[in-house]
């Protein structure tokens, strides 16, 4: 019976550990996966010929025969939709239409001066053509069909005029007529919505397709191009098709959000083919392909993380960390000889054991204001270094977070040497501090290892000490230890709070938190291998 | 020991000493045979006078006066916690590492007396070699490990190195088996070759006297017959003091034998004394095997 009972606790002992392994790399799946997956899409992702634009225009990348061969055929389908649009804009925009009559009437009376009508003649066909443009000002801005049909007609009535035949106020009956047309299709009602609607969906070409081939090009560099990431572009045709209107059910709830077609509410009107054609088109004008953006990670960020990769970045993350390493190794490695070998136990020193204690469960933004307050604004200035936040002050901000769990750690390796290695070395005639440096040294240098693994674990992923003493989201690359750097986790931080970007480039933002999870644990697998080359060394295997 | 054992233990016991005693008779005639060779080997090289060594306020040893001679073996021996390692480890001053310690009288060698302030901890190691209970190579190659001596004396030279490792791995009966890999790491050999090399690590620094503190211990009866056989060969040229819990080895290797018991040199005279004619009734007790 108890042989039974003892075998059935075994077994379910068994499956606990077993369900609780599972369970942990579920867990870990189910929060890493995502985020890589999104992170992946950073360097793995189908890139549109506005990235090839990009990338040949910015880094010199890509071959610039092949890259005018593609434009040239994505420029027909192109300028159908440009050409949808401007006809469309032509009926309904007010302002342009008044515009034109305006600058008809002008050109007009340029004609008559010309031909030499001067005087009362003159002022009579002047003023018969003021009020025709007046008219048709009127019917441009009405939105009652009848008026607007009242307007036209009075103008239209003096197409077979004397003073108007062949001459450029016959441009009036053309556009009169024109307009007459476009209204014919068109709920006036409507008027103010299409052309809001209007002046969306030409926001969207544009970030779709980048600036039109005539105007000029745009002075900020992430204007000049087109959406570059397909997924991008399927965002923004979402943007196109659909518009999205917040509307309020009942009086009292709050406003819902709703999905308006863009091709109903332009049903019937010039403009409704141009969402079909967009829609079975944008491969063909964006000429998506998938590419392996290696570069990510070596690439500078062009205006503020949209184009671009995390070069600097990761270059100040390990300089950071390696920085830090520098100083806390050392310093680490001699507070923890002192304690184990010099240190006796008194009550100072215990004292010292308990700060050492506490000092690695303190806050890291305390850590980031002692930093601003002794090492940028005192220590550095002291040795006449510029008292501005910096490499070198992030770094040694960075070693002393870091610094009790180096401590902690070589203690414990040190303490853990065999006391017959020290025996016999002493026994041979050493010195303490010989015997410290050439016997104990060595053979507690895996378990000091592990303290700097440790340390770069925490070094590399801190923003907070950073935060006022050496990071910033953007800015030039540091020339000396003197310059502030961009880092990873300060550079995900700022893409996350600056709202407008992060929904822009998400991709960035999780490439830079997976690009740093990459770094932080390649860090650590160097450390692992050289400890487990240093172990089998001393194992002498 | 318990009552109880004791009529199953004595047959065995009783054996044992009369292998002890042919073994003493044997090492005996050894000794005779060296003892032409070693040369000026009548005045003390170590001497205690009224020593005593205290934990705390416990004392390790208490009023040991003894003489030891130059190139021969003495061995130490004595019940558990008789104080037999305290007394060695003090030669050498290796018993400083201890925490809250003192001495009392004096302990000379070579005619200083370690304990004065004036003494080079140093100079004396070197010429107090030490090997340990369990072997303790240092987790290095063979070479570093055989060179550690001669480099803290600030031997650079590659060439005087080498000639130094290898006459030390020699004298160690370790060269042969060696020779070839001395690159290989230390703690890859076996544990009575550890020994070995721990032994000719304390000789490469050429020291005067060896203090062994029971090296065959944690080795099994074949490595212990070579450790045996190299101390031996080696006391031709070495003062050799042994701790020891094994009262055969003591008689096999030992000219001369101290017997500790609770901090107190009980009786210190020659092997062949101490084991067939004991001055003492404890001693006799101890070395037969009655002893408690």
């Amino acid at each position: 019976m108890r042989h039974i009972i003892r075998r059935i606790t075994d077994k379910a002992f068994t499956i606990l550990t077993g369900t609780s392994v599972v369970l942990l790399t579920s867990v870990l799946l189910i929060i890493l996966g995502p985020m890589v997956w999104r992170g992946a899409k950073a360097v793995i992702f189908k890139d549109t010929i506005e990235f090839r634009k990009m990338q040949l225009d910015l880094y010199n990348r890509g071959n610039s025969e092949a890259l005018k061969i593609e434009t040239s055929e994505t420029e027909s389908f192109r300028r159908t939709v440009y050409k949808i649009v401007d006809d469309f804009k032509h009926g309904i925009d007010t302002e342009e239409l008044i515009d034109k009559s305006k600058q008809i009437y002008r050109q007009f009376g340029k004609e008559l001066r010309y031909r030499g009508i001067t005087g009362k003649q003159y002022q009579k066909i002047r003023s018969l053509a003021r009020d025709l443009r007046g008219r048709l000002q009127a019917a441009f801005e009405s939105n009652d069909k009848k008026i607007i049909k009242e307007n036209i007609d009075y103008v239209l009535q003096y197409r077979k005029n004397k003073y108007f035949v062949d001459t450029t106020a016959a441009e009036f009956f053309t556009l009169a007529e024109d307009f007459y047309k476009t209204i014919e299709n068109i709920d006036l009602n409507k008027r103010q919505e299409y052309t809001a609607s209007l002046q969306q969906i030409e926001e969207v070409i544009f970030q779709l397709l980048g600036p039109r081939p005539d105007e000029p090009l745009p002075a900020l560099t992430m204007e000049r191009y087109g959406a570059t990431r397909w997924d991008l572009a399927q965002k923004l045709l979402d943007n196109l098709l659909w518009s999205q209107q917040w509307i309020q059910q009942e009086a009292g709830q709050p406003l819902t959000k709703i999905r308006v077609s863009r091709a109903e509410q332009f049903a019937g009107t010039k403009l409704e083919p141009l969402f079909g054609y967009v829609e079975n088109n944008l491969a063909k004008m964006l000429k998506p392909e998938y590419t392996f953006y290696w570069q990510y990670f070596i690439d500078d960020s062009t205006p503020g993380h949209y184009f671009g990769g995390v070069g600097p970045e990761i270059l100040g993350t390990l300089l950071l960390t390696l920085l830090a390493m520098l100083f806390v190794f050392p310093l680490g490695v001699i507070s923890a000889a002192y304690l184990v070998e010099c240190a006796s136990d008194n009550i100072a020193v215990r004292i010292i054991r308990m700060c050492i204690n506490t000092l690695a469960g303190v806050p890291s933004i305390v850590f980031g204001l002692f930093g601003l307050a002794f090492f940028v604004l005192f220590f550095i200035p002291l040795f006449g270094g510029p008292s501005k936040p910096c490499i070198l002050a992030a770094s040694m901000t960075l070693a002393v977070l870091t610094l009790p769990v180096m401590i902690r750690a070589s203690e414990e390796a040190i303490r853990s040497v065999p006391q017959t290695y020290k025996e016999a070395s002493l026994g041979l005639g050493a010195s303490r501090f010989r015997t410290f440096v050439k016997v104990t040294l060595p053979a507690a240098l895996p378990g000091i290892l592990t303290g700097v693994i440790l340390s770069i674990s925490r070094v590399a992923g801190e923003t907070a000490p950073i935060l006022f003493t050496g990071a910033v989201a953007l800015g030039p690359l540091p020339k000396s230890l003197f310059d502030p750097t961009r880092t990873l986790s300060y550079g995900s931080y700022d893409i996350a709070v600056g709202d407008r970007l992060a929904m822009m480039v998400p991709h960035n933002q999780y490439g830079m938190v997976v690009t740093l999870v990459l770094l932080i644990l390649s860090l650590n697998a160097i450390a692992i291998v050289l400890r487990a080359r240093v172990f089998r060394r001393l194992r002498g295997e | 020991m318990q009552k109880g054992n004791d009529n199953m233990l004595i047959p065995s016991l009783e054996t044992d000493t009369q292998e002890i005693e042919s073994v003493v008779s044997l090492s005996q005639k050894n000794n005779v045979a060296t003892k032409k060779k070693a040369p000026n080997c009548e005045c003390a090289i170590v001497k205690s006078e009224n020593f005593s060594f205290y934990y705390g306020s416990k004392a390790g040893v208490k009023d040991i006066s003894m003489e030891i001679y130059p190139c021969s073996v003495t061995a130490i021996i004595g019940p558990s916690g008789c104080g037999k390692s305290t007394f060695l480890r003090s030669i050498n001053r290796i018993n400083d590492l201890i925490p809250h310690t003192h001495i009392d009288g004096k302990l000379f060698v070579n005619g200083h007396n370690v304990y004065d302030k004036n003494t080079n901890l140093v100079n004396l190691r070197q010429q107090v070699g030490m090997v340990f209970q369990k072997p303790n190579p240092f987790p290095k190659n063979i070479f570093d490990n055989v060179a550690y001596g001669p480099r803290l004396q600030g031997v650079k030279n590659r060439s005087s190195l080498q000639q130094v490792v290898e006459s030390s791995l020699k004298a160690a009966a370790l060269w042969d088996e060696v020779k070839d890999d001395l690159k290989k790491s230390a703690l890859a050999l076996s544990g009575g070759q550890q020994q070995r090399l721990c032994i000719a690590r304390a000789l490469a620094t050429r020291p005067n006297i060896i203090l062994m503190d029971e090296p065959c211990s944690a080795l099994d009866p074949i490595a212990t017959g070579k450790i045996e056989d190299l101390i031996d060969k080696l006391q031709n040229d070495y003062t050799i003091v042994i701790v020891t819990h094994n009262m055969q080895q003591a008689a096999r290797v030992s000219k001369r034998t101290a017997f500790f018991c609770l901090g107190e040199l009980i009786e210190y005279d020659s092997t062949v004394k101490i084991f067939r004619n004991p001055g003492k009734k404890q001693t006799e007790d101890y070395v037969t095997g009655r002893f408690g």
